[in-house]
């Protein structure tokens, strides 16, 4: 039992970065319809700044909040140079778009920063661990954790109460008709971008101060995931990216957990089966948005 | 009109030979992109940092200058092949092959057909040459040797029980496999296995379950390299688990000594330790004074090495010696002095005797445990995993 209850903490840490990261890709395809694989550079960008931050001796406490205006202004940055032109193309431009914005950042950390993996030094208090109730927790999960029930209060009250919340999911459920209303499409979607990269550079603190270390293709992972997540919840629904997440976390922890010793070489491959499944029972994911009601995928 | 041809060719031969004779065209298809670049990066310039020294001092013998040849394989294995067949059209006659068994595997067949020696830059699966064949060396202490060394010290210490954490999805990572057998054949116990999946983000699941075994096992060993390993020990150590954790080269790398008390304690094997007046501390001042800040891995050396491997068996080759004739020479090459340690390929199938490092991290600073003969009689046969 207490196995059983050790674990499905890990499995809520790792569910919450997963709904993070998935969150991010959901903000802003509810709205544009663009499924933007440049998320994980976003990370990699948050990422960066903490290595700066640490070699410049900053403190960890000032370098979060430094690493999470870095991806919000990125991500605004990235919508502004490459996104906005393509607005109006078809879901297929902008997806091509989006690898070739991820690609050129690639290469970008690549050559200016170094193809080498960069260790990041991080506060000794996150590798340490805590009993609560005969568990034994550690401080990244538990940060992991904490910080991703914030992040979902902060959105679900930003998204019912503020103006820009509220424009913003007009603009998701009708984008025409919200425009008709007065709804200015540059503002939403500039807000979209900003809120998915600062949900970015929260899910790079977390995925960071696991593996203490940045390099430029460490987006490719999250993103894969988070591109899971959001299909297994329902494209463009945020509950359902949140619920997506959750449910993946649980799936690899659990399988990792549970799984009998001779079957854990194919973890991942009954990991994506179970994924499969509920897809099947529910091809358009778990809350589906209202946008996709209609359609059978 | 015969004669005219004759004449051309001749001169064409003339032409040709004399542009071989003043340099030895060496192929460079590393990884300086993607997962290996950790690797290939280092090696590569600790290779041309000995090209460059022995260009300077007018080649191999005074004569030969060597010709690097570099390609970028971005850490793909299809990449690997297709830069390999490259370069071969170039004409290279050594070819220098990228940090891992799987996408050096992936050059076998043009590596084989056109008969030109390859080494690998650092991957250390000893059953790189035993699939390669005769034209496939590696440059580095095997899997089952250096897994025998860390077993042997972990066992001399008073470690009976073992837990290792493999990944299948390449050679190298399947390397505790080894450290199990060699265990076992001490008298020591496995107690746990458990898969991981190269990139794998969260070890969480594995970490509980280790810290939960009543008794913890005494050492939990394996390959895991960035970014896995420092997730891998980070959680280990959050969950509780206070066992010896032994590591392999793969963690050779600045991350692990900036990880923290997590990784206190923690052992790993490498290539090559700079022990006051050895070749490498020798090594590591040269480099300190060629690119102006320290070494931070072996990986350095480990180039350096290549570089010397070349030069001895250009030398006992000869000046004109075709890529097979120094594949032969190579073959046969007892004690070169590398950077890290003597190398020697005579009486092996690719894979060289090299002297194997056992490092220890304290307080972020590396460590210096010793650098003991493993045992022939126990290091396991090279095999698939």
């Amino acid at each position: 039992m207490e196995l059983f209850l050790q674990q499905t903490v890990n499995a809520f840490a790792l569910g919450g970065t997963y709904a993070l990261l998935a969150l991010g890709l959901a903000v802003v395809f509810s709205i544009m319809g663009l499924i933007n694989f440049a998320h994980g550079e976003l990370m990699t960008i948050a990422g960066y700044v903490l290595m700066y931050c640490g070699l410049a001796g900053i403190s960890f406490v000032f370098a979060v909040p430094l690493a999470l205006l870095a991806s919000t202004f990125a991500a605004v940055l990235m919508e502004r140079v490459a996104f906005r032109p393509v607005r109006n193309s078809s879901g297929a431009t902008m997806l091509v778009t989006s690898f070739a914005v991820a690609m050129i950042l690639q290469v970008l950390f690549q050559n200016l920063i170094s193809v080498r993996s960069q260790p990041v030094l991080l506060p000794e208090a996150l590798s340490g661990s805590i009993m609560i109730g005969g568990l034994v927790i550690g401080v990244n999960k538990l940060v992991a954790i904490i910080s991703t029930v914030i992040m979902l209060i902060f959105l679900d009250r930003f998204l019912s109460k503020q103006k820009y919340g509220i424009a913003m999911r007009a603009a998701a459920e009708d984008f025409a008709v919200a425009r008709l209303m007065g709804i200015r499409a540059n503002t939403v979607i500039a807000g979209a971008f900003a809120i998915s990269g600062l949900l970015a550079g929260v899910a790079a603190i977390l995925w960071v101060s696991q593996r203490a270390s940045v390099d430029p293709l460490m987006g490719f992972t999250p993103v894969l995931k988070a591109f899971i997540a959001a299909i297994l919840g329902g494209l463009g629904s945020l509950r359902g990216a949140v619920a997506g997440g959750f449910l993946l976390g649980f799936i690899e922890i659990y399988l990792a957990a549970f799984l009998p010793p001779a079957l854990q070489e194919f973890r991942d491959p009954i990991g994506l089966g179970l994924v499969v499944l509920v897809l099947l029972m529910r091809p358009n994911g778990l809350l589906p948005a209202a946008s996709l009601k209609a359609e059978k995928v | 009109m015969k004669k005219t041809l004759l004449t051309t060719g001749i001169l064409a031969m003339a032409l040709s030979g004399s542009a071989y004779a003043d340099t030895l065209k060496v192929g460079v298809a590393t990884a300086q992109t993607g997962a290996l670049a950790h690797y290939d990066g280092p090696v590569v310039e600790g290779l041309q940092m000995g090209v460059d020294e022995i260009n300077a001092a007018g080649g191999i013998g005074g004569t030969l200058k060597i010709e690097l040849v570099q390609k970028d394989v971005r850490s793909d294995a299809a990449q690997t092949a297709i830069a390999t067949q490259e370069l071969v059209d170039a004409g290279v006659k050594v070819l220098i092959l990228p940090c891992d068994a799987d996408p050096s595997l992936a050059a076998i067949s043009i590596v084989d057909s056109a008969q030109v020696p390859a080494i690998s830059t650092c991957a250390s699966s000893p059953t790189l040459p035993m699939i390669g064949g005769d034209y496939m060396f590696a440059n580095f202490p095997g899997d089952n040797v250096q897994a025998t060394v860390s077993a042997q010290w972990a066992y001399d210490q008073g470690m009976t029980t073992a837990y290792i954490v493999y990944s299948p999805d390449t050679q190298y990572t399947s390397m505790p496999l080894y450290f199990a057998d060699v265990m076992e054949t001490l008298g020591g116990e496995v107690v746990g296995k458990d898969t991981y999946t190269l990139g794998q983000q969260d070890f969480s699941a594995i970490a509980t379950r280790i810290a939960n075994m009543d008794p913890q096992p005494d050492v939990v060993m394996t390959s895991a390299y960035e970014p896995d390993f420092p997730s891998f020990i980070k959680a280990l150590r959050a969950a509780g688990v206070t066992s010896q954790v032994i590591g392999s080269d793969g963690i050779d790398s600045p991350t692990t000594f900036a990880i923290g008390p997590a990784a206190d304690r923690l052992v790993f094997t490498t290539a090559g330790h700079p022990t006051e007046n050895s070749a490498m501390a020798e090594f590591n001042a040269k480099y300190k004074e060629t690119y102006g800040e320290e070494s931070q891995t072996v990986f350095n050396a480990i180039g350096y090495d290549l570089a010397k491997v070349i030069e001895a068996a250009s030398l006992a080759a000869g000046p004109d010696a075709t890529s097979q004739e120094l594949r032969d020479a190579i073959a046969n090459l007892e004690n070169v002095q590398g950077a890290t340690s003597l190398i020697t390929y005579k009486g092996t199938n690719g894979m060289p005797v090299r002297e194997v490092t056992l490092i220890g991290v304290m307080d972020g600073k590396r460590q210096l445990i010793g650098q003991p003969s493993p045992n022939p009689a126990i290091i396991p046969a090279p095999k698939m995993q």
